[in-house]
């Protein structure tokens, strides 16, 4: 009966090939992502003048994109180590999810960071020469640390789901057969590895924590550091920080809707995932939503001179329409959906997620740009088109093929290796199993 | 005998000739208006410093659209006496762009200097395609500025004029008494200025007492008579050791967080390579365990 219950698992949850739905998605991630080459290869050629970024705006949605990346990429850390380390077991099947999109995003993050590079040939100068006070650096160095341990949280835990695919090799083909026995071959299931593996997720799990609150605190002190209105806060670590593990889950609400819909896997991510995933979004908004009234309403209330132009351009003028929409879809909407029962359901919680991940993207553009457009000191004997910013098709087809590049990884990963961890289901099934035995 | 035109399509033939005939002017008239050249003005200025050197302050200006506005590159012959001839020629310049040309008076004018206790001194500028030959004329009489102290930090100064052959103290001219700090000269105490008595002297109490000076506490007064009519601008400088002692600490190419790459202080460098030292010996030592997972599986 275990056998049976055992061979269900693993046949529902080793990765599937693309159906005729998948062909058309890997097709059309394909085409924005080339579409998106395209236009780097014309900004290579041609030069940043290709965007819309000039002497003022110098960080256009390239760097509201990489902001957006490496929030995303911090849920990694919050469902694998701070659920895991809270003994939180409901989240098992969203683990290996989490870990994608954290790995994608960060990825992405920093091909994003080198796009805005006019001189990317020179990117290694960055490493060579550059300075240890600044946050730049910082940013390089705990960027790379994240992935290095993103990857590792990935792979450890996938050995014994590597040692349950290479059995099916007729399946698999000879290139993924070839590298999984390349990647576990080595596996035997022996209570050493196991011993092994345990203690080295418990280590990456509270050794992630603190760099995944590094590498947002130091990405949100590259503007913290610069004495700029809307940026000159001392506040900003922790106001990234939670926006960051909210837009993190709502990609995770997403992406468990998407794969048990289209995976078929409603007895592994369950109404109860969504439930509690649900409940997770909400504090998360409500603790968003917090330090956005600490970010707007305190400088409001004194609005000091040099602050004004930027704080009513966000409120009333020409950013209101973004920052309120921005506002409400990342947060007031989806706390008000997500606050009630039914709201917690897949489709109504999928919904929440798409509008937590879209209002965050704005935000994003939203912190970086209009800041740059309102310096202390006024613009003046400069061309117009110094003073507005709206990006290019260029920066859009880059900005949107990146978004692409990121959910084409998450795509093929889940081609490649289960999206759902199988043999910790079938652990946490068997004790489970015991448990009402018992 | 019947006309070969009637007389309305006369008339118009006579319109058409008055307007080609028009046409054909209108050109000539406008180039006409072009060719009117504006009016250029030199204003020249004197300056005479601590008794010693002499130079002239040349500014080209013109009227453009009722405001002045500078004119650059305009070339100015200098003469001494109001008589512009090569003999008197003390030197050619060209104004820069902003207008102003300086000319430092030559030893060689001296002749032509010590002659008369007033001179006069001449630029013409040359005559440009814009510009028509202009000519500015400035008329001094010869003045002595002198600075002294007297226990107690009083600062005095003393005018006198060079009046027939006699140096004479002159009365109720106003000047500035002050400190020389970077860039400005700083008033010796509240008063801005100082009028001349009749025995062409001035005196101010120097109530500057916390201003730093050089390293060995020396500060430099200045006595100045500016922009005056007759006399022109004359300046006089005497070092005192009023100040207090200033030795200059620069923080430049030291360990700081504004400094240069590899000056970072010591404190961040200790910090983060500790951090980074730490992280990464985590990272190193987890996949030494993949290789141990590894060797494991092969027994």
């Amino acid at each position: 009966m275990e056998n049976l219950a055992k061979q269900k698992i693993i046949e529902d949850l080793l990765p599937q090939k693309f159906g005729k739905q998948g062909t058309i998605w890997v097709i059309g991630l394909l085409v924005l992502c080339s579409i998106g080459f395209y236009a780097y290869c014309r900004q290579l050629y041609y030069g940043l003048a290709v965007t819309g970024m000039r002497d003022y705006a110098s960080w256009g949605i390239y760097i509201s994109n990489f902001v957006f990346f490496v929030a995303i990429s911090l849920v990694g850390s919050l469902i694998t180590a701070v659920l895991r380390l809270s003994d939180v077991h409901w989240s098992t099947p969203l683990t290996r999810i989490a870990e994608i999109i954290a790995v994608s995003a960060i990825t992405f993050a920093s091909l994003i960071i080198i796009v805005d590079m006019g001189r990317p040939e020179r990117f290694y100068n960055l490493f060579l020469y550059g300075r240890l006070q600044s946050p730049i650096i910082w940013d390089v160095i705990v960027i790379s640390t994240y992935f290095i341990i993103s990857l590792l949280l990935l792979y450890f835990p996938l050995l014994p789901d590597l040692k349950i695919m290479i059995g099916f090799k007729e399946r698999n083909g000879k290139w993924l057969q070839k590298l999984y026995v390349f990647l576990g071959s080595f596996w035997k299931n022996t209570p050493a590895q196991f011993k092994i593996t345990d203690k080295a997720i418990n280590i990456l799990a509270i050794t992630i924590i603190p760099v995944a609150f590094s590498i947002h605190t130091v990405t949100s002190w590259l503007f913290a550091t610069t004495y700029r209105p809307g940026w000159d806060s001392t506040n900003f670590g922790a106001y990234f920080i939670s926006g960051a593990f909210l837009v993190g889950s709502g990609g995770v609400l997403i992406a468990m809707y998407v794969f048990r819909t289209h995976y078929k896997l409603e007895k592994y991510i369950t109404d109860m995932h969504f439930d509690r995933m649900g409940k997770v979004v909400v504090l998360l908004a409500l603790l968003y939503l917090y330090f956005n009234v600490n970010e707007f309403l305190v400088p409001a209330f004194k609005m000091k001179k040099s602050e004004e132009h930027h704080l009513l351009g966000l409120f009333t003028g020409e950013y209101a329409p973004i920052f309120w929409f921005a506002i409400s879809t990342a947060m007031i909407i989806p706390i008000l959906i997500l606050i009630f029962k039914k709201g917690r359901k897949p489709k109504a919680a999928f919904v929440a997620g798409i509008l937590v991940v879209v209002g965050s993207w704005f935000k994003r553009y939203l912190i970086v740009t209009p800041t740059l457009l309102h310096p202390f000191l006024p613009m003046y004997d400069v061309p117009a088109s110094y003073k507005h910013y709206f990006p290019t098709w260029e920066e859009w087809a880059i900005a949107i093929g990146s978004l692409a590049g990121a959910l084409l990884v998450i795509t093929f990963f889940a081609r490649i290796f289960p999206i759902v961890p199988i043999h910790e289901t079938i652990i946490e099934t068997e004790s489970n199993e015991n448990e009402t035995h018992l | 005998m019947k006309p070969l035109l009637k007389p309305k399509a006369m008339k118009m033939k006579h319109i058409y000739k008055n307007l080609i005939i028009i046409l054909g002017f209108l050109p000539i008239a406008l180039m006409a208006q072009k060719t009117e050249k504006e009016n250029l003005v030199v204003g020249v200025r004197y300056f005479n410093n601590n008794n010693k050197t002499h130079h002239l302050v040349f500014k080209t200006k013109s009227k453009v659209n009722g405001k002045f506005k500078n004119i650059p590159d305009i070339q100015l012959a200098v003469y001494i006496t109001s008589d512009a001839t090569k003999a008197n020629l003390i030197g050619t310049i060209t104004t820069n762009d902003v207008g102003d040309a300086v000319l430092l008076i030559p030893p060689a004018a001296k002749t032509e200097w010590v002659k008369s206790p007033n001179q006069t001194f001449v630029a013409v500028s040359t005559a440009t395609k814009q510009f028509d030959e202009s000519r500015g004329e400035l008329a001094i009489t010869k003045a002595k500025l002198q600075i002294d102290t007297v226990e107690g930090k009083i600062v005095n100064a003393k005018l006198v004029a060079l009046i027939d052959t006699v140096w004479t103290a002159i009365a109720d001219v106003e000047m500035q008494l002050g400190v020389k700090r970077l860039d400005g000269v700083l008033s010796v105490n509240e008063t801005p200025t100082f009028t001349t008595d009749s025995a062409g002297g001035t005196t101010a109490e120097f109530k500057r007492d916390s201003l730093p000076g050089d390293s060995k506490g020396n500060l430099v007064l200045v006595a100045s008579v500016l922009d005056n009519e007759v006399y022109g601008n004359l300046t006089a400088e005497l070092s005192v050791p009023w100040g207090s002692k200033f030795s200059h600490i620069s923080n430049f190419d030291h360990r700081t967080l504004f400094a240069r790459r590899g000056h970072s202080p010591i404190w961040l460098e200790l910090l983060a390579y500790s951090i980074v030292v730490a992280v990464w010996g985590i990272i190193i030592f987890l996949i030494l365990q993949i290789r141990k997972i590894k060797q494991l599986g092969a027994v």
